[in-house]
């Protein structure tokens, strides 16, 4: 008995890893694709060989310069909204919490458009990201506040509206404030959210506050498991609850924060892609960390990738896709949970 | 393993919820909570769990506070089954059995080989194993509750404390979950249950702590705290009494209409 | 309801409908004539007060917009800094009592509407879409101002400059790209582009078929085939997202294989006779070695 029991164990183990493998495959497939699909025809393969060799062509400057950049930016952002959508989730015990949604992308935007209106960015590059970062910390913070010990549904999401009008409203001021007269309307194409034409430079800013963002998020898995069935059974299992909101809402604002700062609000990616990988790890919030980000890096690259390849011009932006594919969602979302209410 | 608590006050919201509470528990005994409802129950069972602290008083597990023993070690000594049987994610049956072993789990180790035998023995013990692939939505109220008590024996810690486990259950499973805890407790394990079920707490109870507004109203066993007048002023309730398979029991009436309670 | 409050309401009722009609009604819809030397001007657009600035004495401009004020944005900045500076807002603009008022065509629909109703004599300006527009447009407001004379020399100054710069223009046509903030390039049938054609360029965005204004991708602006880049940017400016994309780390790399130009985007801004500047700039920047500039 026991020892079927371990197979049990050990194949629900087992098929966990096949599904990050086969996340990581389809990743890695996604960020080859979307290296390869670009604005003119480049020559890819002559590209990749001048840029080993070393030979500063223009392909390989644009492979390296524009397209490698979006590419990776397009993952490390996705991954960063998949992971802290589901981190949310867990925290909240709650499937609708997600960083769009509940504001946290907003006040994001926020704290960086304070952050380089003033100035700060171009004395201190760091500032940028680290703005990001304290806008999305204050809005965790006092999301956590509001929620208390796991209140409704109805109480989270009228805090997300709350911090949302209370996040876009301190954006107009700062605009408003700005020494640059034209703020408020170069701002707009800014707040929709985009991947077009960021540089290395920006995946090297983000790249080390996000890895310690995730670092954050994932060492929390075992803790979220045990929060399933409650905070007094959570402690009792051995969980420190303090550290643990620390630790989640750290890690949520550190890799939303990074995000928001270098590509605009991109919403919706951390509600739909937990949504979708929850059944394949058995509705346990920890396995569902890992996966949720590969997901979301997954639909990122995906979604930007397509908007390149619509005839569409001026060029959608991403937030505009995702919010296109993350609204209907959500509506299905919530005439369900109607439903079964 | 001994908890020892002395003078226990708590209070929720500003009101009093316990006042002066002493009690000791060990190992191998049975205890059964009860009292009727806002007597503290739950409030005394979460101190004692050392999830809620106290304004005046101390709880000592084997002779040390709670902090000195250590969060994590406390957790493998102490099984918490919480009220209400409250699961956010729908996730399988035996996935929340074996959430009971994360207190044994080393860092960056899965779940070992004897912890699948721990996880077996208490979806056997509490009678699940046959739903252990189902997801908890698709289980009725009282098949979830004994999915949960699984949960808490696959700890197999030295104490259990348990809150109102049988909620739900059907008077079969309501019989077997107090052998279980029974048997549990005769194995070498200190089991504190807290009860309605008068009936079920006089008979398979070893002791009965029997709580009012706050304090201890007795403390010993069925026979000595279930008499009339403990129950007439905790419950204002008239019992019966019988006998059956040598065993004595008690079954609540009546309501006592009492003659001030008219005049107040 | 008791009778006062009933009162109360009914009054209450009577005043905001007596507003209603007071705002609603619509008014002289005439406009009223400036006089033909206008002594108290005020301007409500950028591009209108450089030409007002341009043309008329200083001590008939009343004030124009604050805008103006900054070297970095406008190029008559400095005369600006001595006339009292407005924002646009109705107020601010009646408590100058001007004689003539001028805006442009995208100035605020309801600032104009007003200060038509209340009667202060008021021309709009459009953007001009070539060169023989600027030209047409210093005409009409010399006129305007009762300097008739300012704005012939002003337009003769122009024809001349432009003759002697068309004389520099060699029969190499490089191509060239012009990038703006927001990663905005200019098309076929734009000022922009007259003045990339005046300079002696062939705007490859007109070939992408870009018309007017259209954005253009980084991409595309590397794999082009380009000989000249202009950037579009504000020195010394405030910090900009918009421009963020002229900062980018591939134009630094592509200046090895192109030239890079970098034009204040105020000379062009305003379709006025600062562009004949940006002409000037543009040739200079590609006449032969002496004159050899790589800004930036």
């Amino acid at each position: 008995m026991t020892s079927a029991a371990t197979a049990i164990a050990v194949e629900s183990r087992s098929r966990y890893w096949w599904l990050v493998a086969l996340l990581s495959a389809m990743l890695l497939a996604m960020t080859a694709i979307s290296v390869a699909v670009g604005y003119a025809s480049l020559d890819l393969g002559a590209a990749i060989s001048d840029w080993l060799a070393g030979r500063a062509t223009l392909p390989a400057l644009v492979l390296v310069e524009l397209r490698l950049p979006r590419a990776l930016l397009g993952a490390l952002v996705g991954f960063s909204l998949g992971v802290a959508g589901a981190a949310m989730q867990g925290l909240l015990r709650n499937p609708l919490a997600e960083p769009g949604l509940l504001g946290i992308s907003s006040a994001a935007a926020f704290g960086a458009v304070v952050v380089f209106y003033s100035g700060f960015a171009g004395a201190f590059l760091l500032a940028l990201p680290l703005g990001g970062i304290a806008g999305a910390m204050l809005a965790t913070l006092l999301l956590y506040a509001l929620n208390g010990r796991g209140a409704g549904t109805m109480a989270l999401i009228l805090a997300g509206v709350a911090i949302n009008s209370f996040a876009g409203a301190m954006t107009s001021l700062a605009l408003n404030l700005a020494p640059n007269p034209y703020a408020a309307l170069e701002i707009v194409f800014w707040l929709m959210g985009s991947l077009a034409d960021r540089s290395l430079a920006h995946v090297w800013l983000v790249l080390p506050l996000m890895l310690l963002g995730w670092g954050l998020l994932l060492s929390s898995a075992t803790a979220l498991d045990g929060l399933t069935l409650g905070e007094d059974t959570a402690r009792s299992l051995g969980f420190d609850l303090g550290w643990l909101r620390a630790r989640l809402i750290g890690g949520a604002a550190l890799a939303v924060g990074a995000s928001v700062a270098v590509t605009g609000a991109i919403g919706f990616v951390g509600l739909v892609v937990p949504h979708l990988l929850r059944p394949l790890v058995g509705h346990r919030p920890g396995r569902l960390l890992l996966v949720s980000g590969l997901g979301g890096a997954i639909l990122t690259l995906v979604a930007d990738t397509a908007l390149r390849l619509l005839p569409i011009r001026p060029e959608l932006k991403l937030g505009v896709v995702t919010a296109l594919i993350g609204a209907p969602f959500l509506f299905s979302l919530i005439s369900r949970l109607r439903r079964e209410a | 393993m001994r908890i020892e608590a002395k003078g226990i006050a708590v209070g929720l919201g500003g009101k009093p919820v316990l006042r002066g509470i002493d009690l000791s528990l060990q190992a191998g005994e049975m205890v059964g909570l009860i009292g009727p409802n806002g007597a503290g129950k739950t409030t005394l069972l979460r101190v004692l769990a050392d999830l809620l602290a106290t304004e005046t008083g101390s709880v000592r597990y084997d002779g040390t506070t709670g902090a000195a023993f250590g969060r994590k070690a406390l957790a493998r000594h102490i099984a918490f089954l919480a009220q209400g049987g409250v699961v956010h994610w729908q996730m399988r049956a035996r996935a929340v059995v074996s959430l009971g072993r994360l207190p044994h789990r080393r860092p960056f180790a899965d779940l070992g080989p004897a912890d699948q035998a721990a996880i077996e023995r208490a979806m056997a013990a509490a009678d699940v194993s046959a739903f252990a692939e189902r997801t908890l939505d698709s289980l009725s109220g009282g098949e979830r509750m004994r999915v949960l008590l699984a949960r808490a024996l696959a700890v197999e810690a030295p104490m259990l404390l348990a809150d109102e486990p049988l909620a739900g259950l059907d008077p079969r499973h309501q019989l077997e979950a107090m052998a279980l805890l029974q048997r549990t407790a005769h194995a070498g394990a200190g089991v504190v249950v807290v009860l309605h079920d008068l009936g079920l707490a006089g008979r398979f109870c070893d002791r009965l702590i029997l709580l009012d507004q706050g304090r201890v109203l007795a403390d010993g066993t069925p026979a000595s705290v279930l008499g009339d007048a403990n129950l007439a002023q905790a419950f204002g309730i008239d019992v019966a009494r019988g006998e059956h398979d040598g065993q004595r029991y008690v079954l609540p009436w009546r309501p006592i209409h009492r003659e001030d309670e008219t005049a107040s | 309801m008791t009778i006062r409050a009933a009162l109360r309401t009914a009054f209450r009722g009577a005043a905001l409908l007596s507003a209603f009609a007071v705002m609603a009604w619509p008014g002289s819809a005439i406009a009223a004539e400036p006089p033909a030397k206008p002594r108290r001007i005020v301007s409500l657009n950028m591009c209108t007060d450089e030409l007002v600035l341009r043309l008329a004495d200083p001590e008939a401009i009343a004030s124009v917009t604050w805008l103006s004020q900054d070297p970095r944005n406008a190029n008559m900045a400095e005369a600006a800094r001595r006339i009292p500076a407005n924002h646009g807002l109705v107020e601010q603009v009646l408590a100058f009592r001007p004689d003539l008022a001028i805006a442009g065509s995208f100035t605020t629909r309801n600032t104009v509407g007003l200060l038509k109703r209340v009667g202060t004599p008021l021309r709009e300006f459009g953007v001009p879409r070539d060169l023989a527009g600027v030209k047409a447009q210093i005409a009409e407001m010399a006129a305007l101002l009762g300097e008739p004379e300012r704005g012939q020399a002003l337009i003769e100054e122009i024809d001349t400059r432009l003759a002697r710069l068309a004389q520099r223009i060699g029969d190499a046509r490089p191509k060239a790209l012009v990038l703006r903030p927001n990663g905005f390039t200019v098309g076929r049938g734009s000022l922009v582009d007259e003045i990339l054609t005046r300079a002696g360029f062939v705007n490859l965005a007109a070939d992408l078929g870009i018309d007017n204004y259209g954005q253009i991708a980084l991409e595309t602006v590397a794999l082009g085939g380009a000989d000249i880049l202009i950037l579009n940017t504000t020195e010394g400016g405030p910090p900009s997202l918009a421009h963020e994309i002229l900062n980018h780390p591939l134009i630094g790399r592509l200046g090895d294989r192109l030239r890079l130009v970098a034009l204040p985007s105020k000379l062009w801004t305003c379709a006025g006779p600062a562009v004949i500047d940006a002409i000037e700039l543009l040739i200079d920047a590609t006449t032969p070695p002496r004159d050899q500039r790589s800004p930036r």
